[in-house]
This record gives C-alpha cells, structure tokens and sequence, in this order.
C-alpha cells in the first residue's frame, strides 16, 4: 500500500481516515509514488479509479442518509408547531376545530377539547401518550439530536468529496506523467537511430 | 471538473491540491444554496396569495391538519413566517455572493499556476 506522505490538517494533524472513509495519500512526486506501489501505469491508474468508484458508493449512501434527515427535521418541527398551538388553545376554553386527512383525498372535520396529553408515534407501530411538556421536551431532543447527525454527515461528506478530489488529481497527475514519460522515450529513441 | 492535460510537467503541490479542494467544496455549496434559494422564493409567492382572500376564518396548515384559525391569527403567523423567511433568505443570498467571490479568487490563483491543464467551469 502507499506510504506516501498522509493528508495535513491545518493544524498539522495527520488524517488516515474519517469514520471508515480511508483517506486518499497525497502524492508529492509521481516517480516516487509509483515506485513505492511497486506498480506499473497502468495497474497504478486501475487501483485509482476502484478507489473511486469506492468513494463513489459511499457518497450515494451518504447522500441518501443527509436526504433521509433533512426531510424528518421538518417533520418533527411540524409536531412541535402542532403541539405548541394545543398547549396554547388550552388556555382559552374553545375547541379547536380542525379538518384532516382521514383518507387519501377525504378531509373529516374534528373538534379537538381542552387537552392535556398528546400521543407521538415513535415508529415501530408504537404510539405513547405524553403530556404536552414531556411531549414537547421529547421532539426537542429528537430535532437536536438530528440537528447534530446531519451536521457530522456534511462534514463526512465535505471530507468524501476531498478524498474524491485527491484522488481525481492523482489520476490526472499519474496520467500526464506517463504521457511525458513516453514523449521523453520516443525522443531519445529518435535521437539515437 | 479536472481533465487530463497533454503531459505537461507543472508539479501538484500539497497547497495547490488544498485549493482545489477549497474550490470543489466551494462549488457544492454553491449548487446547494441556489436550490435553498429556489425553495424559500416559493414560499414567499405562496404566503402573497393569502392577503387577498376574505373569509372569516381560514384553515390554516399546522403539521399535517389543517386547523380553524380566525383570519386575524393567520395573517399574524403569515407575517411572522414571511419576515423569518425573507431574513433567511437575504443571509442565503449573502452567503451566496461570498462564495462566488472566493471561487473567482481561487480560480485567478489556479488558472496562474495552471493555465490550461486545469478546467474550472461548468460543464
């Protein structure tokens, strides 16, 4: 495996990997890195591109994971707003009248009374009854917390998408190289005949 | 983003490969910021529409019921909901302009090194 010098942080930290995401080395000198792969162009050029295609896989279920969050912060915020407007409602006496989905495409009116517990469906077919401070404090915690993952996740995928960087620049690089290589060769084989 | 260049001999350093990261990350953020912009527009032509009804009472979406609230009440949501809007709108549209001045900075320091072995438009 390559022993090239590690990617710098700029705190002069080395990084190796990031949460199983093997970091791409960067290559100072293209001779130097090909000799210690012990690897030919070409085989050099193929571990590449698999690296990629590695980085590539990961990326989509990243991605698919960041997608999955960004569109449940809405929704526990939604419950929160609902939530808010019962606990404000209680105050007041009146009944809250509401028209919901009972189907798709059929509305049903409902008059929710004073309320002092709501149910929160925590998935698994299990809903639990709350009183709406507890409720309220529970989607707090769960919309932090998945504040907090997605924030880890941009910042796994900021790191990706540099590794994916780094390693399309070592293609290229790798590449170029060879090209030189090869006009150096045909000149000196043309200057000697 | 890069493409291969004819085998010239300008050498990668680690800087020039942390610019260029800089540059790539730049570029996602800037995609992702014109589709936040593009999303809280529409809320903006959406909340509009409500002023001109006349009913008394509107059923107003909370989550996923629509509730009865009295007109007075939504207007007032309506407007609180609009201005958190706009201000986030205005701080995308900021963040927006400072990515593109640091690309355009990132692009005059790469293309000098560079020139033509490098490709930082758009496809």
């Amino acid at each position: 495996m390559a022993t090239s010098a590690s990617p710098q942080q700029p705190g002069g930290a080395v990084v190796a990997e990031r949460r199983g995401i093997p970091a791409a080395s960067f290559v100072e000198d293209v001779q130097i890195y090909l000799n210690q792969l012990g690897l030919d162009v070409n085989s050099t050029l193929a571990f590449l591109q698999e690296r990629l295609q590695q980085y590539k896989v990961v990326e989509m279920k990243l991605l698919a994971q960041q997608r999955d969050l960004q569109a449940k912060i809405p929704d526990i915020e939604k419950c929160l707003d609902v939530v808010a407007t019962l606990q404000a409602k209680k105050g007041t006496g009146e009944a809250l009248l509401t028209d919901f989905e009972a189907s798709e495409g059929i509305y049903s009116r409902a008059r929710v009374e004073d309320i002092d517990s709501v149910c929160l469906w925590l998935g698994a077919n299990v809903m639990l009854e709350y009183s709406c401070e507890e409720a309220t404090s529970l989607l707090r915690k769960n919309l932090e917390n998945a504040k907090a993952s997605l924030e880890v996740l941009i910042a796994d995928l900021q790191f990706l998408r540099d590794q994916v960087t780094i390693t399309q620049v070592t293609i290229a690089r790798v590449y170029n190289w060879d090209v030189h290589q090869r006009r150096v060769r045909q000149a000196l084989a043309s200057q000697d005949s | 983003m890069q493409q291969a260049g004819g085998g010239s001999e300008t050498e990668v350093t680690w800087e020039d490969q942390q610019n260029i990261n800089k540059f790539g990350r730049l570029n996602n953020r800037y995609h992702e910021l014109e589709d936040e912009i593009r999303i809280a527009k529409n809320f903006e032509d959406a909340s509009n529409e409500l002023i001109l009804t006349d009913e008394e009472v509107v059923r107003f979406q909370i989550g996923e019921v629509f509730a009865h609230v009295p007109k007075d009440e939504v207007e007032m949501r309506i407007e609180q909901m609009t201005e958190t809007t706009t201000k986030h709108l205005e701080k995308l549209k900021d963040e927006k302009d400072a990515v593109v001045a640091q690309m355009a900075d990132l692009k005059k320091v790469l293309y000098a090194k560079f020139k033509d072995s490098i490709n930082l438009e758009e496809d």
